[in-house]
């Protein structure tokens, strides 16, 4: 038992504290040890569906390489966090990556990501829809390889339209659909929270007038200039502000995020609403469940995004998710073998179908099943063709950061200073004068 | 009380055995302080550090020195770090203060109560200091939330409650409530540390001033206050410094927004958000100077004794 | 000293009104997300305290359905991770309590007063560096690297409380025992190591409460299912699909992770509360 103390050297007491930081070490998980190599997917969260494929492709390999998938927070711009401090930490694990595509410049850009070999472009982008494979370039450069493509509808009640007299048709304005809510005393379905939703709201309303939020998404950070103090900004302030001053959107407003502004819609007093496809999936689960009536389904119809000007189509919002490899990856061809696995069209339908993402490729769209579950694809893939993306900028998760808190809470929004302040608050962020 | 004093070896000749001693003093008690201070004391080096250059983690090649400017930078932001600090400093005065007094009740109570209900009470008190703070956070959010909360159903007979009201949507009601989660978490707290002092106060002081007749509330100002003073001192000194980085509830329940922004936020926001290392770490070297100055103040014009119950050596 | 027992009516009724009032205050918030974690994700707005029909679909979810990859894996991350932090701090805070109530050596009030130090340190002050520091040395999302960092949130209270407890052990016992030949640390661990048992146990406890309650170390110093721990986890909760809120989950997990912490009250609220009192205040 023990030496006697006093001598220089460690006796006990440090034995037990090394055996203990070993225990440590031991129990921190070592993975065993295999002979496939292992790919790891970083999964934005959805019904199972990328979990689906990874095993499916993992068994197509036979043997080449495995996927397992690993979760990603649930809000972009958490996944954002968390992808770039670990590509940026230079990470070797980061095989492949779901990413939101305003995001993507930010890692492009100091070549965080690998770049696509031109065998897989070539054999993932022969159909990729416009918007969807814009989303996915940086400089002019394939970054990473579209996945599926997402974008708004206007959904609405058709007892309300009858009501207003709208022949839904034909494409409405933002003003018919706010004068039909208020003439009803109904609500709008939209999202007022402060989040990224914010941000894709505001730019499909600038982007419907022909203009883009930023000058030149390509500038450096200190040269950058916003189109937000113009009549087009002015004009979207103006309809979100109307909304916000009188409380069209309920009393929720400023915690209203994609879900809640769907519930309101299938309330009593829904009347319009501009949301992702994902809504009519989670209402015909509901009316499945019995949580809500077979008649509400039946009311429910959808058209092309509402316009700002009468004479200009609308540009709805364009999300989705590409799939990227990080630079650092030891298994790049792996990774982009796999990718070319997972985008096929046969499994981007089938993504669609289960989890209500609709895919970025053209073909995918004529898959009959489709009509049966989504009577509204062709409406999503005319949509995506008009769809504009977010400002390409490295800069994007500041500038969207600065949209929310200045554009937040809504009621908050004058069409003649709102713009005006954004715009300079933007400038003085990105010249480090100014703190977010 | 003292520890019982240790009985000295006979005088001189102590060097060896002094050596010795402080040898495996340090031997065994190094280990621990080691580990604290590398966790603290190279990170903050490092951010300081850090905070002189103008460095974005994706954009690694634009890294330079900039020496005082993202100082600038934040002192110059009225809107943003000002608003910060000041909300910081109000949500600590305001909860340290309720908790001092509902912290004060519950002591009493818990010191008073009978032996048949000091269990229960204990019990149900620690509850609140054991949870997760982010449970706590999403408790008090749940509530109050207008989509899933049931207060404005509950209180709508409440002049200015009704089923319309989001709490989160602007700044009184917001800051309300993550004061009101963070000072039920954490009154516990204050309460077994006043319960302790409660019981430092001799009784026969107590005795004394009832057979003078001193009134329930001459004991309190006399007797027992002026003998708690050096836990009070501890308690409020312990809980502000907390208070002051407060940062799970506000993340959970508001993340910043209706002017709701901290310290502590901020300086995640910017360095973990933005990946702003040199403005984030700036951010941080301030909350840390924060900090010391809160401490500096209170042990200089407060006279806090913290080194009470530090001196390990019998009495001589 | 409380009173002897013989009460009026009208003291029996004050008392009872006290006592509800505390356990009203103590639980209440409790209660609620309790109560929220029976709702049907149907019933979740339906501005009323209780469910209007209870399920137990919220827990299927979290612990055999969609979201267990997510939760237990996080409960696996936070139990691991918590318990062997608490143990390394406990035996380390243990030694270190040691030398400061035993021994006479410089550097004694060094010690207490960086541990003091540290414990008030704002710990989002140092989570940018020590992210950096990982990723170069390979500790970033990894047990190990939330370890280190637990122990620096829990040692200073743990040697603290640990240094109240050991001013009061009779250490004559030891000297009997050395006088009997032993040497230090044998008479140490005989006659000591039994006395300071419960005090080491009631710091352990503590210190698991604090190590289990961090959240700024979580979200900022993992990034995976490898290491991320509860509270980082619920902070992430997604719903059924990508837009669904997921209040009735998380309530699930919150509840769920704060069994432990409600039974460890309930078995030891007397030890927790005089290690607490004891290393606040000169014992």
């Amino acid at each position: 038992m023990g030496g006697s103390f006093g001598t220089p050297h460690g006796g006990r007491p440090a034995r037990v504290v090394g055996a203990a930081l070993a225990a440590g070490l031991l129990l921190s998980g070592c993975s065993g040890e295999e002979d496939v190599p292992v790919l790891t997917w970083y999964i934005n969260p959805d019904d199972g569906g990328q979990a689906t494929l990874a095993q499916q492709c993992t068994e197509e390999a036979e043997g080449a390489y495995r996927i397992e998938t690993s979760l990603l927070p649930a809000d972009a711009p958490s996944q954002r966090e968390q992808l770039a401090r670990r590509l940026a930490a230079g990470d070797d694990s980061l095989d492949i990556m779901s990413l939101d595509p305003p995001f993507i410049p930010e890692l492009a850009e100091p070549g965080f990501l690998a770049p696509v070999p031109d065998e897989t472009a070539e054999a993932t982008t022969e159909d990729t829809l416009e918007g969807a494979l814009a989303g996915a370039m940086w400089n002019e450069e394939l970054v990473a390889v579209p996945f599926w493509a997402n974008t708004q509808l206007l959904w609405y009640r058709e007892s309300v339209t009858e009501e207003a007299g709208l022949d839904m048709d034909e494409p409405v304005t933002w003003d018919q659909v706010i004068e039909a809510a208020m003439e009803q005393d109904k609500l709008l379905g939209v999202q007022g929270t402060r989040a990224e939703s914010m941000t894709v709201w505001l730019n499909a309303l600038v982007e419907s007038q022909d203009t883009s939020i930023l000058v030149d998404p390509e500038a450096r950070a200190v040269d950058l200039e916003t189109n937000f103090d113009t009549a087009e900004g002015e004009k979207a302030a103006d309809i979100i502000g109307t909304i916000g001053t009188e409380g069209l959107a309920g009393p929720g407003v400023a915690s209203m995020d994609e879900n809640q502004s769907m519930l309101l819609f299938q309330g009593d007093n829904g009347s319009f609403m501009v949301n992702w496809p994902f809504v009519w999936a989670a209402t015909k689960a509901a009316v499945d469940e019995g949580v809500l009536e077979q008649d509400l389904l039946d009311d429910i119809g959808w058209s092309q995004y509402p316009r700002v000007d009468e004479d200009t189509a609308s540009a709805p919002p364009l999300g989705g998710i590409n799939l990227g490899v990080g630079a650092d990856s030891e298994n790049q061809d792996l990774a982009f073998d796999a990718i070319e696995c997972i985008v096929q069209p046969e499994n981007q339908t089938e993504y669609f179908i289960t989890n209500g993402n609709p895919p970025s490729s053209e073909s995918a769209y004529d898959d009959e099943a489709l009509e049966e579950d989504y009577p509204m694809a062709d409406a999503i893939r005319e949509a995506l063709a008009n769809a504009a993306p977010r400002p390409q900028t490295p800069f994007y998760n500041e500038i969207s950061t600065a949209i929310q808190q200045e554009f937040t809470p809504i009621s908050g929004v004058r069409e003649d200073s709102t713009p005006a302040e954004t715009d300079s608050f933007i400038v003085e962020v990105l010249r480090g004068e100014r703190l977010l | 009380m003292n520890g019982s004093s240790r009985p000295r070896g006979g005088t001189g000749k102590k060097s060896n055995r002094a050596k010795s001693e402080a040898r495996l003093g340090w031997l065994i008690a190094g280990p621990a302080f080691f580990i604290m201070l590398s966790v603290t004391a190279y990170p903050i080096a490092q951010a300081v550090y850090d905070s002189l250059f103008s460095f974005r983690l994706t954009a690694p090649d634009d890294r330079s020195f900039v020496f005082l400017q993202n100082y600038l930078t934040i002192f110059s932001d009225v809107e943003v770090f000002w608003q910060a600090l000041g909300v910081t400093l109000f949500v600590t005065v305001v909860t340290v203060a309720v908790e001092l007094v509902l912290g004060f009740g519950l002591a009493l109570v818990m010191h008073k109560a009978l032996k048949r209900i000091r269990g229960a009470l204990r019990t149900a008190i620690l509850v609140p200091y054991g949870i997760i703070t982010v449970v706590s956070a999403f408790a008090w959010y749940y509530m109050f939330d207008i989509n899933s909360g049931f207060v404005n159903n509950w209180f709508s007979w409440v002049p200015g409650i009704d089923s319309d009201l989001d709490w989160f949507a602007n700044f009184p009601t917001a800051i309300t409530i993550i004061m009101a989660s963070e000072i039920w978490k954490t009154t516990p707290f204050i309460a077994l540390l006043l319960l302790a002092g409660l019981a430092q106060v001799p009784d026969e002081l107590v005795e004394a001033a009832k057979v003078d007749g001193a009134s329930w509330r001459q004991q309190m100002t006399r007797v027992i206050l002026p003998n708690m003073k050096a836990a009070i001192m501890v308690a409020v000194l312990f809980r502000a410094l907390d208070a002051f980085r407060i940062f799970d509830n506000v993340f959970i329940m508001t993340n910043g927004s209706a002017n709701t922004e901290v310290l502590s936020l901020l300086a995640y926001r910017t360095s973990i958000g933005r990946l702003e290392i040199g403005l984030g770490s700036a951010v941080s070297v301030i909350l840390f100077i924060c900090v010391l100055l809160i401490c500096f103040i209170a042990i200089k014009f407060f006279k806090v004794d913290l080194a009470s119950g530090t001196d390990a050596k019998g009495g001589k | 000293m409380a009173s002897n027992g013989k009460l009026t009516g009208r003291q029996r009724l004050g008392w009872t009104v006290l006592t509800v009032v505390v356990l009203l205050y103590a639980l209440f918030p409790v209660a609620a997300i309790l109560a929220t974690s029976f709702k049907t994700q149907a019933d979740l707005g339906n501005a009323s305290f209780l469910p209007s029909s209870w399920t137990w679909e919220n827990y299927q979810m979290i612990l055999v359905g969609d979201a267990q990859g997510l939760f237990l894996t996080a409960l696996r991350n936070s139990i691991g991770i918590t318990l062997i932090a608490t143990f390394i701090a406990v035996v380390l805070a243990t030694l270190c309590a040691y030398a400061i109530a035993r021994l006479d050596f410089p550097g004694k009030k060094i010690i207490l007063g960086s541990a003091l130090a540290v414990s008030i340190f704002p710990v989002i002050s140092v989570v940018t560096p020590l992210f950096n520091l990982w990723r170069n040395i390979g500790l970033y999302d990894t047990w190990l690297g939330l370890i280190i960092p637990y122990l620096s949130l829990t040692l200073p209270i743990s040697i603290w409380t640990l240094a109240a407890f050991f001013r009061q052990i009779p250490w004559d016992l030891e000297q009997a025992a050395q006088v009997d030949g032993a040497t230090q640390w044998q008479a140490f661990r005989r006659a000591i190591v039994p006395l300071a048992m419960p005090g080491v146990f009631t710091t352990a406890i503590i210190a698991f409460f604090i190590a289990w309650n961090d959240f700024v170390y979580g979200i900022s110093l993992t990034s995976t299912e490898a290491a991320r721990p509860v509270p980082a986890a619920l902070a992430f909760f997604t719903g059924a699909s990508q837009f669904e809120e997921p209040t009735g989950a998380i309530s699930a997990a919150a509840i769920v992770v704060t069994i432990p912490v409600v039974v460890l009250v309930l078995l030891f609220q007397r030890q927790i509360v005089s290690g607490l009192t004891q290393g606040a205040v000169k014992g």
